[in-house]
């Protein structure tokens, strides 16, 4: 543990809310730089965590100059691996580089991204009720994948599949949205 | 376990992926197809990020709770609490699970409006403008303010010129020409109108522009294929027909015409009274072209000077002006090529094209295949690139300015995104390892067509990366990878692959533009020294 260089308690508290503003600000930005290696949004939001702690922990080593979320990235990465080290299964998705390859392609590929998911707003306008219900308990709510199927009568297995078919939809719509967007350019 | 792509195998493991369900053999599968296959891996990134995009939007949900963040503190609250971070006071125990703990309000509230403003998401509105004009030429203008101040192929949108002194032309979209000197105030109204508070203006209308109309605070004149002038003081205003015929209207009477060679001057009495009318005392106007072409050719002569100084520089690598290139020529001469030892580049395609002045060539990329191809030697502990170009358009994904071939350990790649972003990239020792610096987006449909200055810094010693448009920082970075940095073969306006092993179909990457000058040098520049390259370069003198 280094050596704490914050004397007052004062001290600290201004350091923990410029810290706070700046991880706020980054925050889905990192979960969704992490999801891109660990998608599944629980796994996702542990490493974001960890990745949290070992940010404050650095902080003093923090150079304002320096935009805050590529540096708070490069910790995610390696909370990342770390976490990937203990997990098997995740290891065999993400081993011989493929991590950081999807990092680098995901960076390269984020005008690509963000030109199609700015269609994500109004094509969850096009979902059914049950489906944005769903959708939004899922993502949103961040309900239990057990208490989605109980509330809507349908098994676990048939619950993931309607969320698949559902994104499987948004992929759709989105796709037909951008074809307009160059169609009327 | 095989995969293919595109299957329902393929959906299903991806989405078991998302869900955290998948089996050893799906992420095994997963693995070795995305690996192999570029097409299967960004389907599989593009649909992780629409499930990550949901899983962290609360905006998409906003009917329901954020939305109220606004006005109501705890709706944000509670729409962040899936994504708690424990915040320990600086002696982590490794997992604490805790809400956060902050016990101040008001940093809750500092918080929260920082929050607020991060999930405003970008606006999908297609490009639009409201430009009804373009400043086509200025001669020392001199503007009442800075905020007043304009650039020769700003376009202009409805509002005031306000101009001290000097000459400026604005070119109405409907094909009419304004020639104001200063003092003046005049404001653009619509592609077919303006009005002249004050000051002296002639008006050049072609047969398409007919009925254009130009206002006074005494009379309004409606052009009928026309060339006028008008001469708006305090209280008065003189219309002067040069060639053709207006109709004019003051405030209180009917329309009158008014013929070629006549002039009409109204007063504050409204007593409209004829005369003659007198091209010579708008005769400075007239010598706008003139004036205009000799400033040009002198910036051009300058920068022929410092030109010829530049190429005496020891730290140049390249440097190729493109003043020698022929129309059928395919040969670019380096300038440094004495110094340098970096031989004469190759172009390939390309059009000859006119660049920064009248006379001034310049090579324009427009298909696929265009590029020019040369090659650096040598390890370096520092670069600094600079180009002029004129871009017309950022149509592909990247928009490439200087590739180095492939991926080779510590080549660099200088683009330009499709976002408007600059992006540098530089090699590390294996292909994974690029480190891509990014500035802001600075290129966008209000830098098209103009001559732009961009130039990047990599500088091995302070492990710093820089950014700079029209000789003005406008970024900073960390460097990663340490020195020595390798050129080798490389190519401006496009890039060669090389001996990456990606299997075609490649992206397709090459400039949609035209660059007049590309300076390589093989130290870091200061940020002084930039300016000084910008200024020596630039098309006009400054406003």
């Amino acid at each position: 543990m280094p050596s704490d260089p914050k004397h007052t308690s004062g001290d600290q508290a201004a350091a923990q809310q410029r810290f706070l503003s700046l991880f706020l600000r980054s925050e889905w930005e990192v979960f969704r730089y992490v999801a891109a290696l660990v998608p599944n949004q629980a796994d996702a939001e542990d490493i974001v965590q960890q990745t949290a702690l070992a940010l404050w922990e650095k902080f003093d080593d923090y150079d304002p100059a320096r935009p805050f979320t590529p540096w708070a990235c490069r910790f995610a990465l390696n909370k990342a691996r770390q976490w990937m080290e203990r997990r098997q299964r995740w290891q065999a998705l993400l081993t011989e580089g493929l991590a950081e390859e999807l990092a680098n392609r995901r960076e390269e590929l984020r005008p690509e991204l963000e030109r199609r998911l700015r269609h994500l707003d109004s094509c969850l306008g096009k979902l059914s009720e049950d489906q944005r219900t769903l959708v939004e308990g899922y993502y949103h709510r961040r309900t239990g994948i057990d208490a989605l199927a109980g509330e809507s009568g349908r098994t676990v297995e048939a619950t993931y599949k309607v969320l698949q078919r559902v994104r499987h939809a948004l992929r759709l719509c989105i796709e037909s949205a951008v074809q307009q967007d160059g169609a009327t350019l | 376990m095989n995969l293919l792509f595109p299957s329902r195998e393929f959906d299903d493991a991806v989405a078991a992926v998302c869900h955290g369900v998948a089996t050893d053999e799906q992420m095994g599968a997963l693995n070795v197809l995305l690996h192999g296959n570029p097409t299967a891996r960004d389907e599989y990134l593009l649909r992780v990020e629409l499930h990550s995009r949901l899983a962290s939007d609360p905006d998409l949900f906003s009917s329901t709770s954020v939305k109220a963040a606004d006005s109501d503190l705890n709706g944000l609250r509670s729409s962040r609490a899936p994504n708690i971070v424990p915040l320990p006071p600086r002696a982590p125990h490794r997992r604490q699970v805790v809400s956060w703990a902050i016990g101040s309000a008001a940093c809750f509230l500092i918080l929260a409006a920082v929050g607020v403003t991060w999930f405003k998401r970008p606006s999908s509105r297609k490009p639009t403008s409201m430009a009804v004009a373009v400043l086509s030429q200025a001669v020392a203008p001199r503007w009442n303010s800075r905020a007043d101040a304009l650039a020769v192929g700003t376009a202009l949108e409805p509002g005031w010129l306000r101009l001290k002194s000097g000459l400026v032309q604005v070119t109405f979209y409907s094909g009419a020409r304004l020639v104001i000197e200063g003092p003046a105030q005049v404001q653009l109204v619509s592609p077919g109108k303006a009005f002249c508070q004050a000051g002296r203006v002639v008006a050049v209308v072609p047969a398409q522009a007919r009925g254009f109309r130009v206002g006074t605070p005494q009379v309004e004149v409606a052009d009928l294929g026309t060339a006028f002038g008008l001469d708006v003081k305090r209280g008065s205003a003189e219309v002067h027909v040069f060639k053709g015929e207006v109709e004019y209207q003051g405030r209180a009477a009917t329309k009158q015409s008014l013929k070629e060679g006549r002039a009409v001057v109204v007063d504050e009495s409204e007593v409209a009274r004829q005369a003659s009318a007198d091209p010579a005392a708008f005769a400075s106007l007239f010598d706008l072209e003139r004036k205009w072409l000799a400033m040009l050719a002198l910036r051009y002569e300058d920068w022929r000077a410092a030109s010829a100084r530049r190429n005496q520089d020891p730290s140049l690598l390249a440097r190729f002006d493109f003043e020698d290139i022929a129309a059928s020529g395919w040969a670019l001469h380096n300038g440094a090529a004495g110094l340098s030892g970096v031989p004469d580049a190759t172009i390939v395609g390309c059009q000859a094209t006119e660049g920064r002045w009248p006379g001034k060539r310049a090579l324009e990329f427009r298909s696929m295949s265009d590029r020019v191809r040369f090659g650096v030697p040598g390890e370096f502990r520092a670069l600094t690139l600079s180009a002029w170009v004129n871009v017309k358009g950022l149509d592909r994904e990247f928009n490439s300015l200087f590739m180095c071939d492939g991926f080779a350990p510590g080549t660099i790649h200088w683009q330009i995104r499709n976002d408007g972003v600059l992006d540098l990239g530089v090699q590390g020792p294996r292909p994974v390892d690029v480190q891509i610096l990014v500035s802001p987006a600075v290129v966008g449909f209000n830098q098209f067509g103009q001559w732009l200055h961009l130039a990047v810094v990599v500088n091995g010693e302070h492990r710093q990366v820089v950014h700079y448009v029209n000789g003005t920082a406008v970024s900073r970075h960390a460097l990663k990878h340490s020195p020595p940095y390798r050129l080798g073969p490389a190519e401006l306006g496009n890039w060669n692959p090389g001996e990456f092993p990606h299997k075609p179909p490649l992206l397709i990457r090459h400039f949609s533009g035209a660059m007049d000058e590309f300076t390589l040098f093989n130290r870091a520049l200061s940020d002084a020294d930039i300016q000084a390259l910008y200024s020596e370069g630039k098309p006009q003198p400054d406003l």
